[in-house]
């Protein structure tokens, strides 16, 4: 079941029209009604929002108009889009979004109203609000004393469609999890978006680790948004891999809320062709004692490029935090383009926080010594651009999965 | 909404009424006529008041840079400034209308009695000549041209002409379009090819001697193989009774000219200290900022080098201290346009009691190049819970051949530190003040000897009673 709507007009969107949304609730009629009125809600802010600015810096060196919703003729609104697997436990749930309006509304309802990361992308935010269909909800029971592990995996539809995703992850206090996550196109050559917003809630003493890989593919965009907050001795370790997809924004948030919460933050791109990686966080400490750390590291090759902008925020209440966050970019090629914002805003004294940004190409020297052991020029590039990756990629931690991320990166170095 | 009423504007009665005996008042508020009364009065060329007037359509054109920029800019009131006073305005020039902070600054720092004497000139407009012209005359002898804004676009507009607002151009921001339509004053300066000129001109008193400006023009131009290193303001504050400062400075480095452009501002806490600073390196040149910001309100000042010449260098040290009631978003621009060139940025902020201290950074290396260099440090000291930093940097590099690295950190003094003086006998605003010389000390060594010790005294000042 889909809807068709002509383009007519340029730059015009899908999503400018009334009737795309009245038909897609009108359809949904047998959603709760708060369902419908939250998207009713976001639908209304989406279509009062502030006009652009020109200069606008949550979008600051990026290609805009590449992420537009211009491109796409069609909602995807079958549901279907989500692959789950876990090892049942008693008290954890773990379900599709769809199964969750239909089967436990009232489990869903407590956490439908969730701040998104906010960081720029606030029409995506409002999207995916109004047009969730699918997506997961995964919550732990609170009697659970052994690390689960859950895996979901996102498809994205086929031919110029955009569909949206709604994941809610809550950890019941002192419970721990595992989280596989990936996301793929259904088909090669189609250029479908996803709209993608994952909210993290964690309890007292939980610990989460989330490892994403996105291998869609190279004609597809991606808007991926990610708010994650920790609460008291909480802690979460974020690993994201983004091999995939034309065009992705990614917005990371990590709010430390309770007192010695903990946050990191790992991700790396390996850019080809004309890629465009657009990532944006914020690790903003509310409470003290926190510690929060981040890594991104982007290798970028043929005309691919990415944007870093990654700002830690202290408030005046998180005193004695540690806040770290680094950036390094490795350029393949004479034509890639690395764009780097790491920035600092501290309102607290007994911090330490720091930041550091790198860009440049591969060491001659490194290289030269693999070339006077009989490597060939790609290979020794290859070699080392893999080792620039390891330090993200053994924070994965499990090694099979590290030994099958390791083959898909190789892979894409080959092709 | 103030607008000047009984003010004359008609170009020919103002110049009718150049003479000196008379105090030349462009008003209150800023329009057309402000700005041809401005250029009336210096007997400017057509060129220059359809230069000025651009520049004015430019100024309201722009909005302020707010969605950057703190929302503290929309305090101030255009309509208010007065943009023109020059002769004849002692009585708000007295020692008594000084602000009793700033006087005591002055004999707590015990800035010699000769200095002292000379400040007080400066009110009294005549003893300054002796120095200034003593000055000018060894400067002579060696070609070189140090004359204000006025004298450069009017007797040697052949050499200046052609590099004035090249650098900056009018519509680079609000505040350099402001400053293109209302300049006055400011230094304009010559040094012909292979001239080395061992002393650093000092060209605070200039400001006041010529105008009350606070829209000075500064032009710089080394010719080829030369030297110059140049001090503007001094630890004295170069205190203001109005609110608004805001200067364009334009320096030239021909091939192979180094450029050492040194700034102390320490304004008092009411202005609004808005400074677009550029330079245009060329092969092997190379230009220094060295900016120190203690005083003002609010300042935003982002000295850039353009390097477009082979091999060129580019500097920028700067220190910051941000006290209650202070904002300094200071930073640097590194715009890399030719091959090898190599840029340098250090950056060291105090943020104390209530103040805040921003960097904001731009470093842009386009893919054609090669060998490109840059490194950026930034630290921030912060002293109290209430203080704040924000550390703003853009990179954007493209190409594999070139390299860039930043780096910056956030720390406060620690307990520990504060705890060993302690017991060492000093007194916890002597300890405060001996770490946060520390921090800084390696860009003050920086400055000409006389410049660092007052430097000094100057962070003791400030930091006292500022702790507990």
């Amino acid at each position: 079941m889909s809807l068709q709507t002509s383009i007519t007009q340029k730059n015009q969107s899908i999503f400018d029209s009334q009737v795309l949304f009245d038909s897609f609730t009108e359809k949904r009629s047998w959603e709760p009604s708060w369902l419908i009125d939250y998207r009713r809600k976001h639908w209304h802010v989406l279509n009062n929002l502030p006009q652009r600015l020109p200069k606008d810096e949550g979008w600051r060196f990026s290609n805009r108009s590449r992420f537009g919703f211009s491109k796409v003729h069609k909602l995807e609104e079958s549901a279907g889009s989500m692959n789950l697997k876990y090892k049942s436990s008693p008290g954890t749930r773990f379900d599709s979004f769809e199964k969750m309006i239909l089967d436990r509304p009232d489990e869903l309802l407590t956490y439908i109203d969730a701040s998104g990361p906010n960081l720029g992308a606030k029409e995506s935010f409002h999207l995916i609000a109004s047009f969730a269909n699918s997506g997961f909800f995964l919550k732990t029971g609170n009697s659970n004393d052994q690390t689960q592990t859950f895996r979901a995996s996102h498809i994205l539809p086929s031919k110029s469609s955009a569909t949206f995703h709604r994941n809610i992850i809550a950890l019941e206090p002192f419970t721990e999890a595992i989280l596989f996550e990936t996301i793929n196109s259904n088909d090669w050559n189609s250029s479908a978006l996803l709209g993608n917003f994952t909210q993290v809630e964690l309890g007292e003493g939980a610990k989460l680790k989330r490892v994403l890989v996105q291998s869609c593919n190279p004609f597809s965009t991606l808007h991926q948004l990610e708010h994650f907050q920790i609460g008291k001795n909480a802690s979460l370790t974020n690993v994201t891999i983004h091999l995939g997809s034309s065009q992705s924004r990614v917005e990371t948030k990590g709010t430390l809320l309770g007192e010695g919460a903990e946050f990191e933050n790992f991700s790396l791109f390996l850019g080809q062709d004309n890629q465009l990686f657009d990532q944006r966080t914020m690790q903003h400490h509310i409470a003290p004692h926190g510690r929060s750390n981040l890594v991104c590291k982007n290798a970028l090759s043929n005309e691919s490029k990415s944007i870093f902008s990654g700002m830690i925020k202290v408030d005046n209440s998180a005193i004695s935090t540690d806040a770290y966050q680094s950036n390094r970019n490795l350029l393949l090629s004479n034509k890639a383009e690395a764009d780097s914002l790491p920035g600092l805003e501290i309102l607290a004294n007994e911090v330490k926080c720091s930041h550091g940004a790198t860009t440049s190409r591969i060491d001659q020297g490194e290289l030269f010594y693999l070339l006077a052991r009989g490597i060939p020029r790609p290979a020794a590039e290859k070699l080392i651009a893999l080792g620039f990756f390891e330090e993200i990629i053994e924070k994965i931690g499990v090694e099979n999965e590290i030994e099958s991320i390791r083959k898909k990166i190789e892979f894409k170095f080959e092709s | 909404m103030i607008r000047p009423t009984e003010i004359d504007i008609d170009r020919e009665k103002g110049n009718f009424h150049y003479d000196t005996d008379y105090a030349f008042d462009a008003g209150i508020g800023l329009d057309e006529n402000t700005v041809k009364y401005i250029s009336g009065v210096k007997n400017e060329d057509s060129w220059l008041l359809d230069f000025r007037l651009n520049a004015l359509l430019a100024f309201e054109k722009k909005p302020l840079p707010i969605h950057w920029a703190t929302k503290d800019l929309q305090n101030i009131d255009f309509d208010v400034i007065r943009y023109y006073l020059s002769q004849g305005q002692e009585p708000r020039r007295t020692w008594e209308e000084v602000p009793d902070d700033i006087k005591n600054t002055f004999e707590r720092l015990g800035i010699p009695e000769q200095e002292r004497k000379f400040l007080a000139g400066v009110e009294a407009q005549f003893d300054s000549e002796a120095a200034y012209s003593r000055m000018k005359e060894d400067l002579e002898k060696e070609g070189v041209l140090f004359v204000g804004s006025k004298e450069g676009l009017s007797d040697h507009q052949e050499i200046f002409k052609k590099w004035f607002g090249k650098v900056i151009p009018t519509t680079d921001n609000k505040f350099s379009a402001l400053n293109s339509a209302v300049f006055s004053g400011g230094s304009f300066i010559y040094v012909p090819p292979g001239v080395k000129l061992a002393q650093p001109l000092q060209a605070y008193f200039r400001i006041n001697a010529e105008n009350f400006g606070q829209f000075e023009r500064t032009l710089i131009i080394a010719d080829e193989g030369s030297e110059i290193t140049y001090m503007e303001g001094c630890t004295a504050p170069k205190f203001e009774t109005s609110t608004l400062h805001s200067a364009v400075v334009e320096l030239v480095a021909l091939k192979g000219a180094k450029i050492q452009y040194i700034t102390v501002q320490n304004w008092s806490n009411n202005v609004f200290n808005l400074v677009t600073k550029r330079a245009h390196a060329e092969e092997e040149a190379e230009v220094r900022w060295i900016d120190c910001n203690i005083g003002s309100r609010l300042t935003m000042k982002y000295p850039g080098v353009v390097l477009k010449g082979r091999k060129a260098r580019g500097e920028v040290l700067s220190i910051a201290l941000a006290n209650d009631g202070q904002h300094q978003d200071t930073g640097a621009k590194m715009i890399h346009a030719a091959e090898e060139t190599t840029s340098n940025i250090i950056a060291k902020s105090v943020s104390i009691g209530e103040g805040r201290s921003s960097y904001r950074g731009l470093v842009r290396m386009p893919k054609h190049l090669k060998n490109c260099k840059n490194n950026t440090e930034c630290d921030a000291l912060l002293i109290n819970n209430e203080s704040q930093t924000d550390t703003y940097p853009a990179i954007a590099v493209q190409g594999d051949g070139n390299s860039v690295q930043h780096e910056a950190s956030v720390s406060k003094v620690s307990a520990d530190q504060i705890f060993y003086m302690q017991q060492r006998g000093l007194s916890e605003p002597e300890a405060m003040s001996l770490c946060v010389n520390g921090f800084v000390n390696d860009l003050i060594r920086e400055f000409p000897m006389e410049y660092s010790v007052e430097l000094k005294r100057l962070i003791d000042l400030e930091m006292e009673g500022s702790v507990g």
